[in-house]
This record gives structure tokens, C-alpha cells and sequence, in this order.
């Protein structure tokens, strides 16, 4: 009996041992970055790809739209197969860390700016710049510098599409608080005067704007030009005139003109808000509007559209998806071919048809579909304000803002809100930690 | 004959072996590896040693974490012990329509802890039914902000953790009350105790072994708790981060293609350390009493 127990023991040591062992000899490299492709491996267009989008498939036409184009691809290459796999949002920054540890990232990888950077950094994907230098000059400015590196040459994706938000309001809210619903607010200081009306009026029932500090915060910071990095990645966000900013949202908080809940809420309270008719302004890109008209048509039948607000000479946000290239790709020629095919103004002019979106490459916005609002249809109208703004609008969001800079900024802010900081401490707090998270300053 | 009889258990074990190694010890280790490292997504890492476990020791956010993990446990476990043994004779007797109530009282154990979530913060919102139903009976004057208060926030999740848990201990009572010989309550009923008398001396002596068993479940289940805290309180962990959990933390930091995998594995790892503790702890704690 001893025996045994001692031989288990020493079995279960030698098995845990072994595993230590092995484990011990596990990698801790990270991602597998390839190497740099040759012009003739980029010349070559021929062979398998496959190709990664961000939970596109869910809608028909967009994945109709999606495997047509693949096939005008084929068509138009002979001697070359593209593989399209539709990754869920949630979970596909794991699935993709897993695939580029392993070397085994889909030839062509659908991701936003904030996504891709780390893996960017890193020397994963192929440097656009260089495999080709005439690309460029055909997108739009502040969606290209969205694949740029601080500190690092060269671009790592071809920005695919865009959103643009305007200002959508309910005028059904906007007459029950006495305000005139074609006297869209144009400026913070307008947006804010009339949230606080509606609030007012609205006595809890409804209220005249959801803060979604989630979503917004950073980018409206940007918007009153508050730096919000420098070219060392120190943050800075912490200005006289982000401090009154944040002064006048925890007056707003406090004095109810924001619902009370809305301090711990997301993005997708704020939404729900609008569409159930208890928040009068919800800014957000024309795309949302397909979504209210399923969800709350008489929401959808009184929601008006005006341009993003934004402080003079500033830029006005826009959100970019790109399309990024691994140097582990084996046809890298036939991954920037099809990169360069789906995002040509024809294919893109196709895109935005399908989905209210915006095509990155200039020429297709030129097109009149971008600027003709003539039906009156408000969706039409947010359409073309999107466009128009596409001329000074920038990736707002830094880069470095991730889920965890995000979560220590807006914990400071939150507590800002309720009064608990004042304004100076909570930015002064945000900033530190923020640094302390990216080694800002380092 | 003998290497037969060898071979055939293992072969027959090894879909279980295979399992428990690749998703389990496997990772473990892994993770104890991970946590004497820098280990990044994307950048990989280095051996620091226990350069993880020192910041973690003077981390605020790792004690605050630890710190409300605690309180969970603290307040979670104790009513998970006792709520649904009261519970589980509540539905106990044979009567009609009584399986209903236990189907009830289970089905909150099969919803998504995420579709839970979404039921409590509308209920608890400041114009919610709960603070109607308040304000109603004028048990308070203003709405009370169970979403936006760090110390009501915490509270707010216990209250769901054990709301959704109350169904399946039941379930665990229910079994442990059917094998309680009816002969002890007969001979305690004609040595003349009452209810709560025999509650106390039959019910509770016979059914402590599974209040061990449920007192450790729930611990490790509270020691785990991220769900409701992120549904709840919000992806910050209410305001100022004050209601987060040690899950979800080592959530935050070591998520995404820069997070800190090694610095999170460290802290899994002092976690794992903490529920093993817990539970000897219980463990002996019970056979202390079962002695006395």
C-alpha cells in the first residue's frame, strides 16, 4: 500500500515535472512577423488567399455584395481562389493574436486602427508605402495615416471604409421641450443648451442627450483641440480646456440634464436610448439609421439629421476600417491585388450602395450618389453630410487607446461626474494612469 | 493477459486524460510559466522572475480587486449556505403543483449569466420597478442608485450572483433532504420538538456534509465572479473601477494583442492560490464542528 501511494506520488511528480519541463521549452516569443515580400512575390497574382472580415456575413446583401466581388476578382485573375471567412467581433482580437502567434493570419485581415497597432508595431503586416508607393495618393488623407505607426515609417493598411457621424435628433422631443426642430445645434455650447432644455422638459421621462463617455469622451476632447498625445506617446490630455469640459459634463450630470444611470452605461444604452424616444440626440454614423427604422419606426420617422459638431478648425471624427497584409502570407501579390480590387472606387461605390457607409478612395466619393440628397430622405441627407465632412475629418481616436487606457480614463472621469474628483484631479489621475498603462514618457 | 488488463483502463480513460490535459493542466502550467514573465500578445516576453508577484503587491487596483473579491465571498456564500436549503424544504414536500415552483426556482440557473444581468439593471435602474415599488411604499424618499453607487453596485451583483445561484443549490439540498432517514424527525417529533427544534438537531446535522459541498462550490464560484460585475456595474467596474473583481482585472490587463499576460497569469495564479486556501480552510473549519 505504501509502495503504491509512494509509486503514485512519484508518477504524478514525474508527470508534473515532464509538463514543467516541456512547458518551460514553450515559446515566449510573440507574434510571427515574416519577412519582407520580394517585387516579384508582389508581382505574382496567383494562388489561394483568404481573406477576413469583421462580422459582415450577418447581413445578406453585404455578404451577397462580399462574395460577388470575390468572384469579379477571380474572374478578372485567372489562376487565383479567394477564401473569405467572417470573424465575430467579439473575441476576434483573441483569434487573431492566436493566429499571428502561430504565423497563420489570413492573407488579407479586416481590422480598425486600434486593432491592428500593436500587431503594426510589431513589423507583422506589409508596409503599403513600399509595395506601392502610388496607392497613396488615391484615399482619403486621414483614413491612409490611420495604418501609420508613431514613430515608425511607413503605412500597414488600406483603409477599407468609413463612418462619418452626424448629429441625429428626435423633433418630436425637440418640439414637446418649446425648441424649433430645424434649429439643429451647431456648436458644444448649442448641443448642450438645448440637451438641457429637453431635460427639463422631459422631467425624467425623457432627457435631451446620453453622455456615452464610452464612445465619445476621448473624441470630443479631440474636437475642442485638446492634445491628446504627444510624438513621445506621453498623454496630455489633462488641459485647462479639457478641465472645463469635463466641469461642464459633471454640472450636467449633476443637475440631471444626463439620465442618472448613464454614468456606468455604454455605447449601446445611449443607443437603445434613442430608439426608445427617452434621449433626443444620439450622434453616430448614417449607418445607425437603418437600425432605428427596423427597431423604432416612429423614432426613425421623426429623427433629423445635421452635420457632426465639432469647434472651429477642428477636425471632425471619422471611424476606418482597413485591410492589412501579413508578411507571413505565402501570395502576398494576390493579397494586395485583391486589397487594391475590393477597395477601388467601383467596388466601393458597390459597398456603400449596399451598406450607409463610406468608401475610403476619393474618387468614389466624388461620385453623386454622395452628394445628392434630392429624395429628402434623411438617410440620403446623412449620406451626404458624412461626405462632406470626410474633407477634415480625422481617426480621432489615438491608436494607444485601447480597452485598458479607455477603462482607467473613464473610471477617473466617471468619478468626476459624481463629484467625487474635481475635474483637474480626475484628468490629472487619468493621464497618469493612462501613461502608466502605455509607458508614456518612459 | 496482464498487459491487457494494463492497457484497456487507459484506453478507455484517455478521451477524459486527453481532455483534462489539453484544456486544463496543460494551460495551467502554462500559466504558472507565464507568470514569472513579461509575456505580451504581441511582443512576447521575457523570464523577470517574481518581478509580478512584487508589483502585484503593490498594486491598489490588485488589493482593491482582492479586497472585493473578498467581501463577495463574505457576504455571497453565507446565503448561498443557508437561502436555498430554506429553499429546498420549502419545495420539498410532494404536493401538487409543487414541481412547478422547483422549475421556477431553477430556471434562473439555465439563463446566460448576461440576459440575468440585463434583467437586474432594468429592474434596478433609477426609474426601474425596484425603485418605484420603493418609493411606493415610501421606504425611501429619492431613488436609490443601485447603478452608480460603488458600495450599492457591489451589493446589486452579490444580489444576482445569489438570486441566479439560489435554483441550483436547491437542487443539491433537495437530493441531501430525500436521504434524511424520516425515522429521525418521527422520534424527534415524539421526544416532543417542534420545527425549528428538529430543523436545527435533525435537518441541519444530517445535510452538513453538502453544506460543505455548497459553502466550497459557491466560494470558488464567487472567487470567479466577473459576469455581473461587467453587466452591471459597467466595463469600467462602476465608477472609479471601485466594484472590480480579481477576475476582472486579470481580464482587463491581460486582454487584447498588448495586454500584460504575464502580470495577469501572476495574479491567476495568486487567485488559485486563494480558492485553494479558501477551501482547506472550509474543509477544516467543518470538520472542526463536526467534531465539537
Amino acid at each position: 500500500m505504501t509502495l503504491n501511494r509512494t509509486r503514485r506520488t512519484l508518477l504524478a511528480g514525474a508527470t508534473a515535472t515532464g509538463l514543467a519541463l516541456a512547458l518551460a521549452g514553450c515559446g515566449l516569443e510573440g507574434v510571427d512577423t515574416g519577412s519582407e515580400a520580394s517585387a516579384d512575390e508582389l508581382s505574382t497574382v496567383e494562388g489561394e488567399i483568404s481573406f477576413a472580415t469583421l462580422e459582415l456575413s450577418s447581413n445578406p446583401d453585404l455578404a451577397a455584395y462580399i462574395e460577388d466581388t470575390i468572384a469579379a476578382f477571380e474572374e478578372e485573375y485567372p489562376g487565383t481562389e479567394v477564401e473569405w471567412i467572417d470573424v465575430p467581433f467579439a473575441g476576434a482580437q483573441e483569434k487573431f493574436a492566436a493566429d499571428a502567434a502561430a504565423g497563420n493570419l489570413p492573407d488579407v485581415v479586416n481590422m480598425n486602427p486600434n486593432f491592428a497597432q500593436p500587431l503594426e508595431r510589431e513589423g507583422v503586416f506589409l508596409d503599403i508605402d513600399q509595395a506601392d508607393p502610388e496607392l497613396a495618393a488615391e484615399y482619403v488623407e486621414g483614413a491612409w495615416k490611420g495604418f501609420q505607426v508613431p514613430g515608425m515609417e511607413g503605412t500597414f493598411g488600406v483603409p477599407w471604409y468609413l463612418t462619418s457621424e452626424v448629429t441625429m435628433y428626435n423633433a418630436a422631443l425637440y418640439e414637446a421641450a418649446g425648441l424649433d426642430p430645424d434649429d439643429a445645434p451647431e456648436t458644444f455650447a448649442e448641443l448642450y443648451e438645448d440637451a438641457r432644455a429637453i431635460s427639463e422638459a422631459g422631467a425624467g421621462e425623457f432627457y435631451g442627450l446620453h453622455p456615452a463617455l464610452e464612445n465619445r469622451f476621448m473624441t470630443d476632447l479631440a474636437k475642442i483641440g485638446v492634445p491628446l498625445i504627444d510624438e513621445d506617446l506621453v498623454w496630455t490630455f489633462n488641459t485647462p480646456d479639457a478641465v472645463e469640459y469635463v466641469e461642464g459634463l459633471a454640472e450636467m450630470y449633476q443637475s440631471g440634464v444626463f439620465p442618472a444611470d448613464s454614468l456606468t452605461q455604454t455605447l449601446n444604452d445611449a443607443k437603445e436610448g434613442y430608439q426608445a424616444g427617452n434621449v433626443a440626440m444620439f450622434p453616430s454614423g448614417p449607418n445607425f439609421l437603418n437600425g432605428i427604422e427596423q427597431n423604432a419606426p416612429e423614432v426613425f420617422a421623426n429623427t433629423r439629421v445635421a452635420p457632426q459638431i465639432a469647434a472651429e478648425g477642428e477636425p471632425v471624427n471619422m471611424s476606418v476600417m482597413g485591410l492589412l497584409i501579413p508578411k507571413t502570407s505565402e501570395n502576398p501579390g494576390t493579397a494586395l491585388a485583391f486589397t487594391k480590387f475590393i477597395t477601388n472606387a467601383e467596388n466601393q461605390l458597390a459597398f456603400s450602395r449596399v451598406a450607409p457607409v463610406l468608401p475610403s478612395v476619393t474618387a468614389a466619393l466624388d461620385d453623386p450618389f454622395f452628394q445628392d440628397d434630392s429624395d429628402g430622405t434623411e438617410l440620403s441627407k446623412a449620406v451626404k453630410l458624412s461626405a462632406e465632412g470626410l474633407a477634415r475629418a480625422e481617426n480621432l481616436t489615438p491608436v494607444q487607446y485601447d480597452d485598458q487606457v479607455k477603462n482607467a480614463v473613464l473610471a477617473k472621469i466617471q468619478l468626476a461626474l459624481t463629484g467625487d474628483l474635481t475635474a483637474q484631479e480626475a484628468l490629472d489621475q487619468a493621464v497618469e494612469e493612462a501613461n502608466a498603462i502605455t509607458g508614456g514618457g518612459e | 493477459m496482464r498487459p491487457r488488463r494494463l492497457v484497456t483502463p487507459w484506453l478507455l480513460m484517455a478521451p477524459a486524460l486527453a481532455v483534462a490535459l489539453i484544456f486544463h493542466i496543460v494551460p495551467f502550467f502554462r500559466t504558472v510559466q507565464l507568470s514569472f514573465t513579461d509575456f505580451r500578445l504581441a511582443s512576447g516576453g521575457q523570464y523577470v522572475g517574481l518581478e509580478n508577484f512584487g508589483a502585484l503587491a503593490t498594486s491598489d487596483v490588485f488589493w482593491l480587486s482582492a479586497g472585493n473579491t473578498l467581501i463577495y465571498v463574505v457576504v455571497a456564500v453565507p446565503l448561498l449556505v443557508t437561502l436555498p436549503l430554506l429553499l429546498a424544504m420549502l419545495v420539498q414536500p410532494k404536493i401538487p403543483g409543487m414541481a412547478f415552483f422547483r422549475a421556477s426556482f431553477y430556471t434562473p440557473v439555465i439563463a446566460s449569466m448576461v440576459v440575468v444581468g440585463l434583467i437586474w439593471v432594468f429592474l434596478l435602474k433609477e426609474r426601474g420597478p425596484v425603485n418605484w415599488l420603493f418609493q411606493t411604499l415610501r421606504i425611501v424618499q429619492q431613488p436609490l442608485p443601485f447603478l452608480t453607487d460603488a458600495t450599492l453596485l457591489l451589493f446589486s451583483c452579490i444580489l444576482v450572483t445569489v438570486w441566479k445561484g439560489l435554483g441550483f443549490y436547491m437542487v443539491i439540498y433537495l437530493t441531501a433532504l430525500a436521504n434524511v432517514p424520516g425515522e429521525l424527525h418521527e422520534a424527534a417529533q415524539m421526544d416532543g420538538a417542534g420545527g425549528i427544534r428538529r430543523f436545527f438537531s435533525v435537518t441541519i446535522p444530517s445535510v452538513r456534509p453538502t453544506m460543505l459541498l455548497v459553502g466550497v462550490l459557491s466560494a470558488i464560484a464567487a472567487m470567479k465572479v466577473y459576469a455581473e460585475i461587467f453587466v452591471i456595474a459597467g466595463p469600467t467596474a462602476g465608477p472609479g473601477g471601485q466594484v472590480r473583481s480579481m477576475v476582472f482585472t486579470i481580464r482587463e490587463v491581460g486582454s487584447g494583442f498588448d495586454g500584460q499576460v504575464g502580470y495577469a497569469a501572476a495574479m491567476s495564479l495568486v487567485l488559485f492560490v486563494f480558492t485553494i486556501g479558501l477551501t482547506v480552510a472550509l474543509q477544516k473549519l467543518s470538520r472542526e464542528n463536526a467534531e465539537a
